[in-house]
């Protein structure tokens, strides 16, 4: 199935979990922020979040500058 | 009743339908927090001195390095080497003498934060790293106060707002868990003096809408700005129920 991730086309197997996104993604699992379509998914909820054809997924880092 | 000075310093407040006397009335009476006074707290503090916030209480240790002057706005090169709070005390002093500006000039631990909780109306977190602003959370949970959350980095800004007083509110820690994270700040990622200002301007407006009575658009909201492209994005933050700050205590 096709999504987005930060805009961009990712392919990505059906079923899978924001867990497994990230690790394919290479992504941190730590210091980062996801969210589906717009609503923040807790870290929590990460490893059974099941992602579904064209959701739009926002990847991003947790700032703390001032 | 506001004073001749005061209807002639806030007039244009008061031109405003969803101000006016009774929003400055409530400004005057308000007590905000305003903990890191850089490049956030800096506007921040200013917009709320201006506005005539009658009780502003603000907190920094740190003393000016000539490296802040690039974004931090409230200062002068003559200010270099003084505490930040005692300078930014004078600062909003002689700006607007009708306010009351209490300083805190040291790190504060989790015991005097919440003794300075129970004084407030409102906080703003313009800190610049991740241990004082997961404490200042939780703080704010537990002590049930408003709290508006500003950071920046590179050209990237992010702004929350947790309205802890709803018991429905989600926190930074259902958004940010990790405590012990390496994240990023200013010195080592750098960052363009106007990103870091706008995010502390929002927080001003923010907190003065939350004071006049206005409902807010940012409650329980991520908003993420891009200073390259200007756009912001919004995100809808729930409530994690199983967040160790926030989340239901058995």
């Amino acid at each position: 199935m096709n999504i987005t991730v930060n805009e961009s086309v990712v392919a990505l197997a059906e079923g899978s979990s924001i867990e497994k996104l990230l690790i394919s993604l290479d992504k941190p699992l730590t210091g980062s922020a996801v969210a589906v379509n717009q609503q923040i998914i807790s870290r929590s909820k990460w490893a059974e979040y099941k992602i579904c054809e064209g959701d739009e997924i926002s990847l991003f880092q947790a700032i703390a500058g001032g | 009743m506001l004073s001749d000075d005061e209807i002639l310093r806030y007039s244009r407040h008061l031109l405003l339908e969803e101000v006016g006397e009774s929003g400055q009335k409530a400004l005057k009476k308000a007590r905000v927090l305003i903990i890191g006074l850089g490049g956030l707290g800096s506007p921040a503090a200013i917009y709320l001195a201006a506005a005539g916030v009658g009780s502003l209480l603000v907190a920094d240790f740190d003393v000016l390095e000539v490296s802040n002057l690039q974004r931090q706005i409230a200062y002068q090169s003559s200010d270099i080497g003084a505490n930040k709070a005692a300078l930014i005390k004078q600062r909003l002093a002689n700006l607007n003498p009708q306010i009351r500006v209490r300083t805190v000039n040291r790190k504060m631990d989790q015991a005097q934060l919440m003794m300075e909780l129970m004084m407030v109306d409102l906080v703003l977190d313009c800190t610049d790293n991740m241990a004082s602003r997961q404490m200042i959370n939780a703080a704010c949970v537990q002590a049930k106060v408003p709290l508006i959350v500003g950071a920046a980095i590179r050209f990237e800004g992010q702004l929350m707002f947790f309205d802890h007083a709803q018991a429905d509110s989600a926190c930074y820690h259902c958004l940010f868990p990790g405590t012990e994270e390496e994240t990023l700040n200013c010195s080592n990622s750098g960052v363009l003096g106007p990103v870091v200002g706008t995010i502390g301007t929002m927080q001003a407006l923010e907190a003065i809408k939350k004071l006049v009575g206005l409902p807010s658009a940012l409650t329980n909201r991520l908003k993420l700005f891009d200073g390259k492209t200007l756009n912001w994005q919004t995100f809808t933050i729930s409530k994690d129920p199983q967040c160790s700050v926030c989340g239901q205590k058995i």
